[in-house]
């Protein structure tokens, strides 16, 4: 691939990058969320056409390139969205687009005794005839690599592949990894992970803001200087100096358990003046557990008490009033109606307050008058309120979303991956924003898979997994060997258990 | 990346669902054998052989039609306008018998399967502008069909004037249509025919794996490789073509062509029967022998309203209280059962 | 940061603009068209006809309108028209309708047209946002109750003697020389358009059409909100089945007939989205006017009622079609 380059409205994803793959070889793609890395994945697969540049398979230029002819060509990727039909068992999902069969008809048998024989190849523990929707996403996620591996493989796309898997089912992914290496097939492997970017990686290439970093040969690249290269600054630069005065606890959490399991026994509190840190991997629960004290989640049992009060059957309303605002990962799902104005979008949470409607009439200048302050404050480019906001860039929008957060007092900061597919600008005035507000004494959960981003912002770290708090890491103790140690540690307490 | 929804192995899961399943599918066999258990209480006269044989009619007819619709709402599709397909067919059908009556006096040989493909043609017309708008325009199906309805219907109407249309040959009526094979009438068989083909289709061909796929997770279909339009429109194409078979039957049977006939009741009780047997609305869920038994419960359920002389017009809120019923039971199982 | 596209809301670029002067133009051509054919068409007698017919559609498209917004739909639309119809006639032509106790017997119709309206819509609303039922399953069955409750009231008959003053009210009353129907409609429009652009509860309802998840995230009373456009969606159509009633005199069961199919036509004609989140007073405005001067146009040069139904079913594919069109410019 050589400068290739790919433009989405509002965000230039992808700028003029050169990229290499060869035949047996295992490289990392590294970079932040937002760098390019899915984008640059996503041509190579034939998801969409880059705009510019050129893109060669196996020494021919590529055209009109689909998902399909990627497959059939040998491009197997394995994405972190997966491919499956969820009514659909795990065996039909396997052959899907590849069924054997004789003038239409499927040929039964030998379906079965083939995905029998590739499972048991595999050394994953599935059961073919089971629907994929009953499975666990760690089974989904086998079940995706399976299906990637299906036909003649010469090059393999693997994005966060270890991200729900237990460290046995991973270690079982290393060795594949391994054998198909030295069948002369060649990886992209896309992880944040240290520990296995050293086990596995032969050359790393970095990508920051849509622009090739550098590619470097694996040995001898020291952890730092990646971060660096990712982050494209010192990391003090990055983050800025967060004056934490931790006050009363204004949230706290007491044994929540959620009705679909996703959080199990949680313990956890967040204090005035300080950022409190959750890590964990995807799925861990993390995510889900401030969507449920915001009303998002149906809880089973525990507790949440909010500025002292026992807060009950928490609804996204009810927060709101006691001072509660949650900011989703998804932005565009969960956060910002698209194809309505700025206005609207950043007014929506607060149309019950007086200051924004009198008797159910929205008084149109006040809100016009407010949301354009609160806009200019939040620095948001180009500051006209009508626009929609789909016009906007990633770090555009989730300054929308935070100014949804300054339009009624809001004591209490929920911040799901803030940083998600915005630029490195967008992202230190986010971290700036952060620290202004805990300044002001406002309690921030900070909810990241970004490491760096919570190690270095949070006064308190804790680390969730599989539903579970399993560390609380003050001062000294936030650091990557640590924060890692204690995913894996439970891990293997898990796996003894069970 | 957002996080998933899942959580890291559910405990007791498997147990649960097992019993939902259960739930599922054991709900219909149920109800149908508490509403026969119930007739054996209150009214014999639903024993009868005439009345049994006009219930097994009935139900023929709904299920081919049912069967049909199912096969739209697993490519997570809809279809308006099956009660106008099944007009436009029955009328063209009688009028191209007729025609071909009087340019072939009694050569049946030759009026039957032409008069017969020209209402089959219907079908195929009315499902390829369905599919076809729906696939390559990606124009919601709601609207598409519900022109097509208005088209199809206006047609029929336009032909007949909204007079009955009589000459069809004799022996299409009496040897077909009305009459008995080994004790049981013709409609019966070919409905068994076309549920057992459907059901061939759904679990043994390519075809019926790429129904689902699509309905179930577009992306992921065509991502593999499966041809996502192609199916879609041959979706919409089967089931126009298949209420346009049961409207040959009816047709047959009554011994002359409707522009009233289906219309939107038809469309009705095909969506309700299929819902009933647990075709989810959002596609790639759906099965033929449970859409069958939907539309068994629905048509004894009408049949025996009529013997216990409930008034017609109570009936229809019935069918509309069963329909929304189920719809909503629908909806709670698939919440109970978490996000997928 | 990068803001590759100058796009604003409310900034008209050339082809949208095209596209929002289409549906004028296509009126315009349309009311040409037939009057070449047929010079009575734009005659004034039939122009204030036209207006007078498209007050009631209006009327019912703005009813429709309200759930599309919220991405919903109201098929039971046409039979509680004719539910409505027939209660209130019953009620007018009952026991309370003596010759000295009209006007009560008029209110009294109107309360319980109103009143079965309310609840087609609590039924409506309560299944779709409560139960989550989809839409269309859950309205088509409405439909079938409605139908039921209509045909059983009356026995499948006509509500005759309807009492003549309640015609000379809501038919054939005027005011400062505007019809009745015309000066309802208006009035109804007005206030529609208020509720849609000043108030709380019609922002919520653009946004919750605009983007469902995100309304619910951001705190607005989603649930509450869509039922109540569910229930002022039917009290619409109940107040548009009032003025019918008024119209024929008389209490009908079929009077809803393909009101449903019109009213859609009729909204998405008109510019409303099927895909939630787009629409307004004004486009319902426009679309039953073009609706009306199609089947006044068909009428008067005497095509044939069955080939107007094929032409209306392939104006409706045509609109979704320009629709998509115009969400690309958009």
């Amino acid at each position: 691939m050589r400068g290739v380059s790919k433009a989405f409205p509002g965000v230039k994803a992808l700028d003029n990058v050169d990229f290499e793959l060869r035949p047996g070889e295992v490289h990392v793609l590294f970079g932040e969320n937002g760098a390019g890395k899915s984008t640059l994945i996503n041509i190579i697969a034939g998801t969409f056409a880059q705009d510019s540049g050129e893109y060669r398979l196996m020494g021919a230029p590529v055209r009109g390139l689909t998902p399909h002819r990627a497959r059939v060509e040998g491009v197997s990727p394995v994405f972190q969205e997966f491919s499956l039909v969820p009514e659909m068992t795990v065996e039909a999902n396997l052959f899907l687009g590849r069924e054997i069969a004789r003038g239409g008809v499927l040929d039964r048998g030998a379906m079965k005794s083939r995905a029998a024989k590739i499972i048991a190849d595999l050394g994953f523990d599935l059961e073919p005839g089971r629907k994929v929707a009953d499975l666990s996403r760690a089974h989904q996620q086998m079940t995706e690599i399976a299906k990637a591996l299906m036909g003649e493989v010469k090059v393999l796309i693997l994005d966060e592949p270890t991200a729900s898997l237990t460290e046995r089912e991973a270690s079982r992914l290393f060795e594949l990894v391994a054998e198909l290496k030295a069948s002369g097939v060649g990886i992209i492997y896309v992880s944040h992970r240290m520990a296995e970017i050293r086990q596995l990686a032969d050359r790393i290439t970095v990508l920051r803001d849509g622009k090739l970093v550098k590619t470097v040969e694996a040995e001898g690249v020291g952890e730092s200087e990646l971060v660096e290269l990712m982050t494209g600054r010192k990391i003090d630069l990055l983050f800025p100096h967060v004056d934490h005065k931790p006050a009363e606890r204004l949230l706290e959490v007491q044994g929540l358990t959620l009705e679909d399991g996703g959080v199990l026994g949680v313990d956890f509190y967040a204090r005035a003046g300080e950022i409190t840190g959750i890590a964990g991997l995807v799925g861990c629960g993390k995510s889900e557990l401030i969507r449920a004290i915001y009303g998002l989640e149906a809880i089973e049992s525990g507790e949440i008490i909010v500025a002292g009060d026992a807060y009950e059957e928490p609804d996204p309303a009810a927060s709101l009033d006691r001072g509660l605002c949650y900011f989703p990962s998804d932005r565009v799902a969960e956060g910002l109606a698209l194809d309505r104005p700025i206005r609207e979008n950043v007014s929506i949470s607060a149309l019950a307050l007086d200051r924004f409607a009198k008797l159910a009439v929205i008084r149109r200048l006040g809100e016009r008058k407010i949301v354009r302050e609160i806009v200019d404050q939040l620095a948001l480019r180009p500051p006209n309120i009508e626009r929609a906001v789909g016009n906007l860039s990633g770090g555009n929008r989730q300054k929308v979303m935070l100014a949804r957060g300054l339009t009624r007092e809001t004591r209490i900061f929920l911040f799901d991956e803030p940083t998600v597919g915005i630029d490195v600008g967008a992202k230190v005035e986010v971290y700036e924003l952060m620290r202004r507000l805990v300044a002001e004494g406002a309690a921030i959960v900070l909810v990241s898979s970004e490491l760096p981003e919570v190690m270095n912002l949070s006064n308190r770290l804790y680390v969730m997994h599989r539903g579970r708090m399993v560390a609380e890491l003050t001062g000294d103790e936030i650091e990557e060997q640590t924060v890692l140690a204690s995913f894996f540690r439970e891990d293997e307490a898990g796996e003894n258990a069970a | 990346m957002s996080e998933s929804a899942y959580g890291a192995g559910r405990p007791g899961l498997g147990g649960e669902a097992v019993a939902q399943q259960i739930m599922r599918v054991g709900l219909l066999p149920l109800l149908l054998f508490l509403s026969v258990a119930f007739m054996a209480v209150f009214e014999q006269k639903f024993f009868g052989l005439n009345n049994l044989f006009n219930v097994l009619r009935s139900t023929s007819f709904l299920a081919i039609v049912a069967a049909g619709q199912m096969l739209v709402l697993i490519v997570a599709g809809f279809d308006l306008s099956v009660g106008a397909v099944i007009a436009l067919t029955s009328t063209v059908m009688a009028k191209s018998m007729a025609a071909l009556g009087v340019m072939f006096p009694e050569q049946n040989a030759i009026i039957i399967p032409l008069g017969v493909l020209c209402g089959l043609g219907c079908g195929l017309f009315i499902g390829l502008i369905n599919g076809l708008c729906v696939a390559y325009l990606r124009v919601s199906p709601f609207m598409v069909t519900l022109g097509t309805l208005s088209i199809a219907t206006g047609l029929a109407l336009l032909l007949t004037q909204g007079i009955p249309v009589y000459g069809m040959p004799d022996g299409f009526v009496t040897d077909f249509g009305r009459a008995l094979w080994f004790g049981l009438p013709t409609t019966v068989y070919i409905a068994l025919v076309i549920i057992l083909l459907v059901w061939f289709v759904q679990t043994r061909t390519r075809l019926g794996r790429y129904l689902y796929a699509v309905g179930g997770n577009l992306q992921a279909a065509i991502v593999s490789g499966v041809p996502a339009r192609r199916n879609v429109i041959l979706a919409y194409v089967l089931c126009s073509m298949l209420a346009s078979t049961a409207a040959v039957l009816m047709t047959a049977r009554l011994g002359s062509g409707q522009a009233s006939m289906g219309g939107n009741s038809m469309m009705l009780q095909s969506i309700a029967a299929a819902v009933i047997a647990g075709v989810s609305l959002r596609g790639g869920v759906g099965r033929v022998e449970l859409v069958a038994l939907g539309a068994l419960f629905l048509s004894i359920l009408t049949n025996a309203m009529n013997l216990l002389r409930v008034d017609s017009k109570m009936q229809v809120v019935i069918l509309g209280i069963v329909l929304v019923a189920a719809a909503a039971l629908e909806e709670l199982a698939r919440r109970r059962r978490g996000h997928v | 940061m990068s803001d590759v596209s100058g796009r604003e809301v409310g900034r008209i670029t050339p082809t949208a603009a095209l596209v929002k002067a289409m549906l004028p133009i296509a009126l315009v051509a349309l009311l040409i068209l037939f009057s070449a054919a047929e010079s009575r068409v734009l005659s004034l007698g039939n122009l204030s006809n036209i207006l007078n017919q498209a007050s009631y559609l209006a009327i019912f498209a703005s009813a429709q309108m309200l759930v599309i917004i919220t991405r919903g739909f109201d098929l039971s639309l046409g039979t509680c028209v004719s539910a409505v119809s027939v209660t209130a006639a019953l009620v007018m032509t009952g026991s309370l309708a003596t010759e000295e106790a009209n006007a009560l017997a008029i209110v009294g119709g109107v309360a319980m047209g109103l009143t079965v309206g309310v609840l087609c819509g609590l039924f409506n609303g309560i299944v779709v946002a409560i139960f989550r039922v989809n839409p269309f399953v859950a309205t088509l069955g409405s439909l079938n109750i409605c139908m039921g409750v209509a045909t059983m009231a009356s026995d499948g008959r006509p509500v005759f003697n309807v009492p003549r003053e309640f015609s000379n009210i809501v038919y054939s009353g005027e005011l400062f020389g505007i019809p009745a129907p015309i000066l309802i409609a208006a009035i109804a429009l007005i206030v529609l358009h208020f509720i849609l652009a000043h108030t709380v509860f019609g922002r919520g309802l653009f946004l919750i059409g605009a983007n469902p998840r995100a309304a619910e995230v951001a705190g607005l009373p989603a649930r509450r909100y869509v039922t109540q456009a569910y229930v002022l969606c039917s009290i619409m159509a109940a107040v548009g089945a009032l003025m019918l009633t008024g119209r024929t005199g008389s209490g009908e069961p079929n009077l809803g007939g393909n009101l449903t199919l019109e009213s859609i036509a009729a909204a998405v004609i008109g510019g409303v989205s099927l895909r939630g989140g787009v629409g307004g007073a004004s486009s319902v405005v426009l679309g039953a006017l073009f609706v009306t001067v199609l089947s006044n146009g068909m009428n008067l040069t005497r095509i044939d009622g069955n080939v107007q139904m094929i032409v209306l079913g392939g104006v409706i594919i045509l609109a979704v079609f320009l629709d998509r069109f115009r969400s690309a410019t958009r």
